[in-house]
């Protein structure tokens, strides 16, 4: 396939008078809020977590406070960072994205409000519901059921549903301009963004009904571990996909490297990713031959990343120093590393020898940090760093503190990282090695001081970013869209 | 297939029930699809020690929460015949106690992120039959509490799949209120609002006593029992002041009260639940995988 057949993203070019004719489609006001949101909600779950890691030092403020109690602290950082910052900013990006692409409006401006009130209603009422005490035993999916156990009387908000029903009114907002471009070739940013807003209600009904209802024990273990990994591999990662193959082109002026390994790609992650489920729980009572089916399915999903990198090393091949003068770049080729880096790690600590060491210790958290902040939440900010200036017209308050940001997150994601890794060693060896239990968490001590350490780079570089973000928008300093254009226009 | 309905059908639809057929469909086939999930009533039949010693420990806080008037202990039935009604409705109310206890124990242990730091999932390597017990088995948590299942996340704390009856109920609530209290080092958090606050009477200690072994003359131990109010608290002091007997009569001088705590309903219940696990075994399968 020669260059001149791979389909461009529509909008590709940015310059002010094509901003005129996209002005109508593209609801800013909506992608705006849906980022503004979900920063204040990256904030507030980061700050939740660097709390909770200060109980791990003997050193919690809170402990007599019932519902600030670490234990329902942690709660919060999982599901504010699911619902409240991932959701808001993917949809904030597809507000952008998916008009541009399809050259068609979303559904509706007014169900784009109704969804974004209603939204916020939902996290900040799981946050709630989670410090009161009414959490759900599904990981990442604590979210109250409302009911309950075992009856239908209602104790709380019924949490799952109105979720269930926020997906689905998502699905309709996007799916109809998507829909509308049939039979129009599209561009595999439509595949994945399609395919995971479907993929994102079928994986939450099913991980929040079928274990709590009707699926007992170990083969509900097994849904509980489809459910998450589901969340992460077919809603967030064809989520996160989608926009770098929307986003990258444009910025760097240069079409996909390769449509057919972006197709390759698309189709490996929705054949394989789904069926990883089970390597949540290896070494468990649900049949081998279950989990021996997700551990080599694990392993083909590296095929698929490999692919995907590729692509996007192909696509900047000849524009490498875009990495020093584009920030927004810089934050994508990061992920993208730390991406590749964090599913080699999956397919090698889901074989059996190395789950023996790993299973239950810190380097579950370590990999867990390295993939959501480390990938995904580096594209959102690379992504919220450039359409920033452009969402509000004004120039940044300040770029240097951009760049703060950046080396603050990225190098304190890797100390913590490496020392949630080492930690994870120690701990298997430990315990395989029958030492007291006490001794263990002693252990532990000098690299949970580690920890809190590096979560507070991270807490200071993105309260850096909200600062200046928040400043950006309310200082009236045109913006020169002519300072980015050289970035890209010299690579 | 780059079309908008060959997306949605094929992957989004297609390769998502591929998945559930194969990793979560597939094993409930193998296992509990072909045996009965055990129910509360069956977890909650044999109603444990523990359980009742949580009674006589607390008995103003039980009384509280699971009501359980019928409920008797081993010395409240010396002198009442076998086959007496009071000995059945004493059974039956035991069970509807502990059947509450447990369940709203689970809730608690899942409200309160127990699950986060605690597994309940032996596996077969890394010593862990050694250091916990006998390594888990599908069976085991075929059962209404382990809906959804608490396998766990991460191992601060130990494994606590066979946690009940391992130490008593005053170490659990001891490490309750203060974790570092019985456990030097440990990074578990108090869970102070598992405890009500009331009137309990005390005894001092008999003087004599206290000059021979050299004990403080004020040392003074619990009657169980905490009130909410004072006055119940002098109710209670004044019957404990009938029962004692005439011989003993200096013991009724050194009775007072005092603030104090016990367990509440929550407390009281997550006790019942970690007392409960591990001690519920499930009949063997035929045929299971």
């Amino acid at each position: 396939m020669t260059t001149a057949d791979v389909p461009f993203p529509a909008g590709a070019a940015d310059r002010p008078d094509e901003r005129a004719a996209t002005g109508e489609l593209v609801h800013k006001a909506l992608v705006k809020w849906h980022f503004t949101l979900g920063v204040f909600f990256m904030m507030t779950s980061m700050t939740a977590g660097f709390l909770v890691s200060l109980n791990f030092l003997g050193a919690y403020p809170f402990e007599d406070i019932p519902w600030l109690s670490a234990s329902r602290l942690r709660f919060l950082h999982t599901n504010e960072i699911a619902y409240g910052f991932l959701v808001n900013c993917f949809v904030g990006a597809m507000y952008y994205a998916v008009p541009r692409l399809t050259g068609r409006p979303v559904f509706s401006k007014g169900l784009g409000w109704i969804i974004f009130f209603v939204w916020q209603f939902i996290v900040l009422a799981t946050s709630v519901g989670q410090l009161l005490g009414f959490a759900q035993a599904v990981e990442w999916g604590e979210t109250p059921t409302g009911f309950r156990p075992g009856t239908f009387e209602l104790n709380y908000i019924p949490i799952d549903a109105l979720i269930a029903v926020g997906a689905l009114l998502v699905a309709l907002q996007f799916l109809t301009p998507l829909a509308r471009s049939l039979g129009k070739r599209m561009y595999v940013t439509g595949w994945y963004l399609t395919a995971g807003i479907v993929w994102l209600i079928l994986t939450y009904v099913m991980g929040n009904t079928l274990p709590e209802w009707t699926m007992p024990g170990a083969s509900g273990a097994a849904t509980v571990g489809l459910f998450i990994h589901d969340l992460v591999g077919l809603f967030v990662t064809p989520m996160g996909w989608g926009l770098m193959y929307f986003f990258v082109p444009i910025i760097l002026r240069a079409p996909v490297w390769s449509h057919a390994l972006s197709v390759i790609g698309f189709w490996a992650l929705a054949f394989f990713y789904p069926l990883n489920g089970v390597h949540h729980f290896l070494l468990s009572s649900i049949p081998m031959s279950v989990q021996y089916g997700a551990v080599i399915s694990t392993m083909a999903v590296e095929i698929v990343v490999t692919t995907v990198i590729v692509n996007f090393f192909g696509t900047m091949w000849g524009r490498g120093h875009a990495l020093r003068s584009n920030l927004p770049i810089r934050w994508f080729y990061t992920g993208m590393i730390l991406y590749f880096i964090t599913c080699l790690q999956c397919a090698f600590h889901t074989s059996l020898t190395l789950q023996k060491t790993i299973h239950f210790t810190d380097w579950v958290p370590g990999h867990a940090h390295l993939v959501m902040l480390g990938v995904f939440a580096f594209w959102i900010i690379g992504i919220i760093t450039w359409l920033w200036p452009r969402l509000t017209g004004n120039e940044w308050y300040s770029r240097r503190l951009n760049h703060w940001q950046y080396w603050l997150t990225m190098l304190g994601l890797l100390i913590m990282f490496t020392d949630l890794l080492a930690a994870g060693v120690v701990h298997g060896w430990m315990l395989d090695a029958l030492a007291p239990w006490m001794d263990i968490v002693d252990a532990m001590k000098p690299f949970w001081h580690v920890r809190t350490f590096s979560g507070g780079m991270i807490l200071l570089g993105t309260a850096l970013w909200s600062w200046n973000l928040w400043k950006t928008a309310r200082t009236p300093k045109p913006y020169d869209y002519r300072v980015d254009l050289v970035d890209a226009e010299a690579a | 297939m780059d079309r908008f309905l060959g997306i949605v059908l094929v992957a989004g639809l297609g390769c998502f029930v591929l998945a559930f057929v194969l990793s979560g469909l597939y094993p409930w086939m193998l296992n509990e699809g072909s045996a009965p999930e055990a129910t509360l009533d069956e977890l909650a039949e044999d109603v444990s020690v523990e359980f009742k010693d949580l009674k006589e420990r607390w008995p103003e806080g039980f009384r509280q929460a699971y009501g359980a008037e019928e409920a008797l202990n081993l010395q409240e039935l010396v002198g009442v015949p076998e086959g007496d009604a009071r000995r059945t409705a004493s059974d039956a109310a035991w069970r509807t106690a502990y059947r509450k206890a447990l369940q709203d124990g689970r809730d608690a242990y899942v409200g309160e992120g127990c699950w986060h730091c605690h597994s309940q999932y032996v596996r077969p390597v890394a010593n862990e039959d050694t250091r916990f017990g006998p390594v888990s088995r599908w069976e085991q948590d075929n059962n209404a509490l382990q809906r959804p299942v608490l396998w766990g996340t991460r191992r601060v704390g130990p494994d606590l799949t066979y946690e009940g009856t391992l130490r008593s109920n005053d170490w659990h609530a001891a490490h309750f209120w203060d974790p570092r209290v019985v456990s030097p080092g440990t990074v578990m958090p108090a869970y102070r609002w598992f405890f009500r606050d009331g009137f309990q009477v005390r005894r001092r200690i008999d003087p004599d006593i206290a000059s021979r072994t050299g004990l403080d003359p004020q040392t003074s131990y619990p009657v169980p029992g905490v009130y909410d109010t004072r006055a119940e608290a002098e109710q209670a002091m004044a019957r404990v002041a009938a029962e004692t007997p005439e011989n003993l009569a200096g013991e009724r001088e050194r009775l007072f009260i005092e603030e104090g705590r016990g367990l509440n309903d929550r407390g009281l219940s997550i006790l019942a639940y970690i007392q409960w696990l591990g001690t519920w075994q499930p009949q063997p399968v035929e045929g299971g995988a």
